[in-house]
């Protein structure tokens, strides 16, 4: 569009613009209407590349761990306590929202014990033929006899005929963690101080935080109707991490939206003095926001609460462009003289410097898109859209709705003289900065390398939470990172046999004291193959009456008193084989839902296995991987060291990015200035900013991990813009007070948006900020140093490249 | 268990002299005569406390009442101080229960199984009414039990009845015996009626 084309027929091209924008804006507006707002936090896990890390992923998004939820009653006597349990847990089991609910009562035991008794034949790992021969039946008989006469006996008594040989407490005794926790007055309690424990797991997937907060609500209901009132409950797990840090979100989402949009206006009103002027300066700003969310709504499905906190720094960017718009299309005398309006003057003199720092912006989030972080993603589509959209309204309609520019002086003359007299100051200190910028990076060398921060780091959950959960976890013995196998297989069937098989090897590790042992789903559920051969174990009746009569000869319970047996195995050699769907609605269902995995969509069915160490001990990955070795599919993941293994590949994979983003940065200053002393001269302060910020940070002993790189790269993406503006000044002469303070009041709205980051109680948003803040600041200040301003008065008032 | 070390500093040679003289020796210690006028949970503990390990062989007899005969086993104990107590029976099945701290250990053929003694709370009963004994802990003894003695340091009974009315539906009462700081039997009365009788005797033929 030239100028003359757009002073043809203005009032019709006016007309035409702002319908098209106005349409476009109410477009994006029902899209924005329809979002569906998420805070799940896998949103900024990254997407997996190997089976270990595959399996390690569902289970932090949806694995049964996702499920669990820790209770601490604190508070009273313990035997108020103890009550309290009790009538927690059997409230909690009748709501409906909980799978499962386990307070240490044995009374609640006895509903797995009853499944078991009644398929003991096809579930005990003892049943081969060996075991109904006369010697087995000897020996098996013998070891439960041993169990009577001592507390164990009463387990055993009442059910002593029908099952001699012990499968039931046998398998009991195997489904029995061997870390559980500290049993008082019948109910669990903390080792370490006066609270009863629980653990529960929720109906309600990990992922799904309405769900999870439905479950706490009705759980804490429950606490206040049983419980006396100086007794109270402390919850734990990942589902109220989730939904802790959702409220979180949400509410610092708020915050930052508030103060941002005050900010600005309040920098708009210091700026212009003129409401007005603040309406139109707005316009950029809101297309921006709308056309921002509108498109990851579109793109993703779904807006991620943290986009919208990121969001708050897009004010501050499309905020600056109404304020360069706004400020610089001012009629001057030249355009008086001509009774041209200033947008002509702008949009052929200052709109190209504006887009050229545009797309330096662009670059910079085309870098978040391709982080391989989903939420990463999310932030750079929101920048690029809401950036593009916001320079577009500047572009094409500002200039119909405003096309004098903006009235009013507010303080702008103030700004532009402490630009003025700060710049040349700043001049005169170019030896001190360039001294500071070698010593921050000669530090950067010789400091530990501080790009060592984890996955973890991004949890919003604060330190008070995780010692709870901590605390919580210890006292019930639930690991929270520890080692598993993973068996894939094609079915359920090969699913179990895998883990079997794993099973077969372990249990020489348990032997040898190595391990204490793990929970495999082939204890909940045998494959048909391992259950049938037990069936075909079993002898028929009047086998089974020699042998029981031969091996009791002697001993103090006659076989004749054991009818009850013989009949239970004669039915057992009958019965149908377990399967998953028998087993629904028993208490065996949870725990077999949680470690036997059904393949869908082209995911392998997947076992589950966990692993406890010895007492004292560590699990040796190494050693569990050469054990199991042999077993096809079968995955040894040690979850702390692979979720740090992970991190480590992904921040390796976006210093690549970040490093080809500044690559393409450099690339784009080079094919717009076509001058190599000049992009040296554009480069120089932007590094330098960037430069200082990590060398800073790094001496503070700050973990610096994927989201500052990210901040880096938007430092820079930032920081050309100044230096690009600088860089103009250099070549075509000094710049106006409109113009010098239109270029503080950017830095200061951008330093502003940021330093609200900054100030985030959210990792995610507060690393970002921490860098950017400072970086955009150093990139102003030290762009006015090290380029500094033309020696010679040049000819044009204003900046203008061209030639 | 009879092994008592030496007063005032325990020797190994001396120990396996003091261990064959076993029970004899007890009655005719003089400090345990001096204690004889008040002998109480403090003077038996204390007496105890000084030994600070043992070994002996046991023999088991327990009537259940769904039985027929008596169950009859035997085998070794162990202990060792502070913490570590240590039942293997030998007959009719070998079988190895080990416990030290919180940690028990149950071993059958080639199964070992390993489990938080205080999570089951009806095993610890058990298990300290023996070791708490043994350690002379009185403040375990206390915690757990309702604790009596009767008769003094030449032929004391500790009798024992858990605090916890729940347990007490289990293990009625534990009755410790023994003369000055050997342990010569530990009966347990369970609430169903069945009740089993340990004699402990000096591990003579092998003592280590």
């Amino acid at each position: 569009m030239t100028p003359a084309a757009t002073a043809n027929r203005p009032g019709r091209r006016t007309a035409t613009v702002v319908v098209l924008w106005l349409a476009a804006l109410a477009a994006a507006f029902v899209v924005v209407v329809r979002v569906r707002y998420v805070a799940d936090l896998s949103a900024f896990l990254p997407s997996a590349p190997t089976p270990e890390q595959a399996v390690l992923l569902d289970q932090l998004k949806s694995g049964a761990s996702t499920r669990l939820v820790l209770l601490g009653i604190e508070g009273g006597t313990a035997g108020e306590r103890a009550d309290a349990s009790r009538a927690l847990a059997a409230s909690m089991r009748s709501l409906g929202s909980f799978d499962t609910v386990d307070n240490g009562d044995r009374a609640a035991f006895a509903s797995a014990g009853r499944v078991v008794y009644a398929n003991r034949y096809l579930l005990s790992p003892a049943i081969d033929a060996a075991h109904f021969s006369e010697a087995g039946l000897r020996q098996a008989i013998g070891e439960t006899l041993s169990l009577l006469g001592t507390p164990a006996g009463a387990l055993v008594k009442p059910i002593l005929f029908e099952d001699p040989t012990g499968e039931t407490i046998r398998l009991v005794d195997s489904l029995t963690p061997a870390q559980a926790p500290r049993s008082e007055g019948g109910v669990w309690v903390s080792r370490t101080a006066p609270r009863a424990v629980l653990v529960a797991s929720t109906r309600a997937d990990g992922s799904d935080l309405d769900g999870q907060q439905r479950a706490l609500e009705a759980l804490r209901a429950a606490f206040a109707r049983v419980a006396p009132a100086h007794l109270h409950l402390e919850v734990s797990g990942p589902g109220t991490f989730g939904v802790a840090a959702r409220e979180r979100i949400k509410s610092e989402v708020e915050r930052l939206a508030i103060a941002g949009t005050v900010l600005m206006v309040a920098f708009l009103l210091v700026a212009f003095g003129s409401l007005r002027a603040l309406g139109i300066a707005l316009l950029p700003v809101v297309t921006g926001v709308v056309a921002g969310i509108a498109a990851v709504s579109l793109g993703f499905g779904q807006v991620h609460g943290m986009t919208l906190g990121f969001g708050t720094t897009l004010i501050g960017e499309a905020v600056d462009y109404a304020i360069y718009y706004l400020i610089q299309a001012r009629p001057d005398d030249g355009d008086e003289a001509s009774g041209s309006p200033g947008a002509e003057r702008w949009l052929a003199a200052s709109w190209p410097t504006v887009r050229l720092g545009l797309f330096t912006s662009l670059i910079g989030f085309a870098a978040l898109v391709f982080s391989g972080f989903p939420g990463l993603a999310q932030l750079g589509v929101f920048s690029i859209a809401g950036l593009a959209a916001a320079a577009a309204t500047t572009r094409f309609v500002l200039p119909r709705l405003a096309p004098r520019g903006a009235p009013g002086r507010g303080l702008r003359r103030w700004l532009a003289l402490t630009m003025r007299r700060s710049t040349a100051a700043l001049a005169h200190a170019r030896p001190a900065f360039a001294a500071i910028a070698v010593l921050a990076a000669g530090s950067l060398v010789v400091l530990p390398s501080p790009w060592r921060g984890s996955l973890a780091a991004l949890s919003p959950i604060g330190a008070d939470a995780l010692r709870l959960d901590a605390t919580l976890r210890a006292d019930v013995g639930a690991p929270d990172a520890g080692t598993l196998i993973a068996v894939s297989a094609a079915d359920e069937a090969g699913a179990l046999q895998g883990a079997e098989a794993v099973g077969t090897r372990l249990d020489r590790l348990v032997g040898a004291g190595v391990l204490a042992g793990y929970d495999s789903p082939a204890r909940f559920l045998p494959s048909t193959a391992t259950q049938a051969a037990r069936r075909a174990a079993l002898p028929d009746a009047p086998i089974l009456r020699t042998r029981l009569a031969a091996a009791t000869a002697d001993g103090p319970l006659h076989a004749d008193r054991l009818e009850p047996f013989v009949a239970a195995v004669e039915a057992a050699r009958t019965a149908p084989l377990l399967t998953r769907a028998a087993l629904r609605g028993t208490s065996l269902a949870g725990p077999l839902d949680a470690l036997l995995l059904a393949g869908h969509g082209g995911k392998p069915w997947r076992a589950l296995i966990n692993v406890q160490a010895a007492a004292g001990a560590a699990i040796d990955p190494a050693r569990l991987r050469a054990a199991t070795a042999d077993v096809a599919g079968a995955h040894v993941v040690a979850i702390k060291p692979e979720l740090d293994a992970l991190y480590a590949g992904y921040l390796r994979d976006a210093s690549w990015q970040a490093a080809l983003g500044g690559a393409a940065v450099l690339a784009l200053l080079a094919w717009r200035l076509r001058n190599a002393r000049r992009v040296v001269r554009v480069a120089l302060p932007v590094a330098a900013a960037a430069t200082i910020v990590i060398a800073v940070l790094a001496a503070s002993g700050a973990a610096l991990g994927i989201l500052h790189l990210v901040g880096i790269l938007l430092t820079v993406a930032i920081g050309s813009n100044y230096a690009l503006f600088f860089d103009h000044l250099h070549e075509h002469g000094a710049a106006d007070d409109d113009t010098l303070a239109s270029l503080l009041l950017a830095n200061l709205t951008t330093v502003t948006a940021f330093g609200l980051l900054a100030t985030s109680s959210i990792p995610v948003l507060q690393a970002i900020g921490i860098v950017v803040a400072p970086g955009a600041l150093l990139g102003l200040v030290l762009s006015a140093a090290l380029i500094g301003t033309p020696d010679r008065p040049g000819e044009h008032g204003r900046i203008d490249i061209r030639r | 268990m009879p092994q008592r070390p030496p007063p005032p500093r325990p020797d190994r040679r001396a120990a396996a002299g003091v261990l064959a003289a076993g029970l004899l020796l007890g009655p005719a210690w003089p400090a345990a005569r001096a204690a004889a006028v008040s002998f109480g949970l403090a003077e038996l503990t204390t007496l105890l406390a000084r030994r600070t390990s043992g070994e002996a062989r046991f023999t088991e007899s327990r009537s259940v009442r769904l039985l027929d005969q008596t169950l009859v086993s035997n085998g070794r104990l162990s202990y060792r101080a502070p913490d570590t107590f240590v039942r293997e029976t030998l007959k009719p099945w070998p079988e190895r229960l080990a416990v030290t701290g919180n940690v028990l250990t149950l071993t059958r053929g080639e199964r070992s199984r390993t489990m938080q003694l205080d999570a089951s709370p009806e095993a610890a009963v058990i298990v300290e009414a023996i070791r708490g004994t043994l350690s002379g802990n009185r403040a375990s003894l206390e915690r757990l039990f309702e604790a009596t003695v009767s008769g003094d340091a030449g032929h004391w009974t500790l009798d024992l009845v858990p605090r916890d009315l729940r347990l007490r539906g289990q293990v009625a009462s534990v009755r410790v015996s023994g003369s000055g700081s050997a342990v010569a039997q530990v009966q347990v009365q369970l609430a169903d009626g069945d009740r089993s009788v340990m004699t402990i005797e000096p591990a003579g033929s092998a003592p280590r």
